[in-house]
């Protein structure tokens, strides 16, 4: 699995190269993006174009990641799939989070 | 195509998390061959991996070397799923109060996990829990509307 941070206009932009965020990743995915956090990242971008599935673990790494920046700084989902983008519906976390088409959307803000 | 008996494809893996993508993989292969939406084909593998990943998980807490078996039984109207393991059954009452409430002012019930039984519940036209001797037995019905 592999996980990938950049800087981009004052944003911590992650990305990932997989297509499936699921139980069998959401472990390290959730320890990348703790990491991130307590090395000082704390406007972040999600960036889940890549993501074609995800499963209720996938989905509580991201909310276990907001709930770690504790309302400091921002959490932005980006590029979410229908199917990602359906979760997100079903379980009312689009409510929870900023969800953006595209990542420069979401630093256009 | 079946009849109107159905036909049933049996799938058997190991209770390792990675091996839950080819059990959503042939799930979605038997999905094709119905008049399920592309939406209602994704909501199908969601709530099979849910139940497999419970499976690992909670029955078998994570152990591997133990055998996780999805029936998949397809008739002309529906599409039964019945995700089996011989592990710890599930706790009495579980299916019946799961639920995922929401407050956007309190992080403290900002659940980060527990998603996956209430994600099936309202996916599925039906769901039960059944324990038969050794072995556990979550069925999910969806039905096929041609």
């Amino acid at each position: 699995m592999a996980f990938e941070a950049k800087s981009e206009a004052g944003y911590t932009i992650v990305s990932m190269d997989e297509t499936r965020l699921d139980a069998s990743i959401s472990e390290p995915f959730r320890l990348y993006l703790f990491d991130q956090i307590d090395s000082g990242s704390d406007q972040m971008i999600i960036d889940l174009a890549s993501v074609r599935f995800m499963d209720s673990s996938g989905l509580g790494v991201l909310v276990a990641a907001l709930k770690k920046m504790a309302g400091q700084g921002a959490l932005k989902l980006a590029a979410p799939q229908p199917a990602v983008e359906d979760l997100f519906n079903l379980t009312s976390m689009d409510k929870l989070f900023t969800i953006t088409p595209t990542v420069a959307k979401a630093i256009e803000g | 195509m079946t009849d109107d008996q159905g036909q049933t494809l049996r799938l058997e893996i190991d209770s390792d998390l990675a091996n839950t993508t080819l059990i959503a993989m042939a799930v979605r292969g038997l999905c094709a061959m119905t008049a399920l939406s592309p939406v209602e084909v994704n909501r199908v593998e969601l709530c099979v991996v849910e139940i497999v990943n419970n499976a690992i998980e909670h029955a078998y807490e994570h152990e591997k070397g133990h055998k996780v078996e999805v029936a998949a039984h397809l008739a002309q109207s529906a599409l039964t799923l019945t995700v089996s393991d011989w592990g710890k059954a599930m706790v009495k009452g579980k299916l019946e109060s799961a639920s995922m409430p929401i407050d956007l002012d309190d992080p403290a019930l900002w659940l980060d996990s527990g998603r996956g039984l209430p994600i099936v519940q309202n996916l599925m036209d039906s769901v039960s829990y059944h324990r038969n001797g050794d072995k556990n037995s979550f069925v999910m019905l969806k039905h096929i509307k041609s």
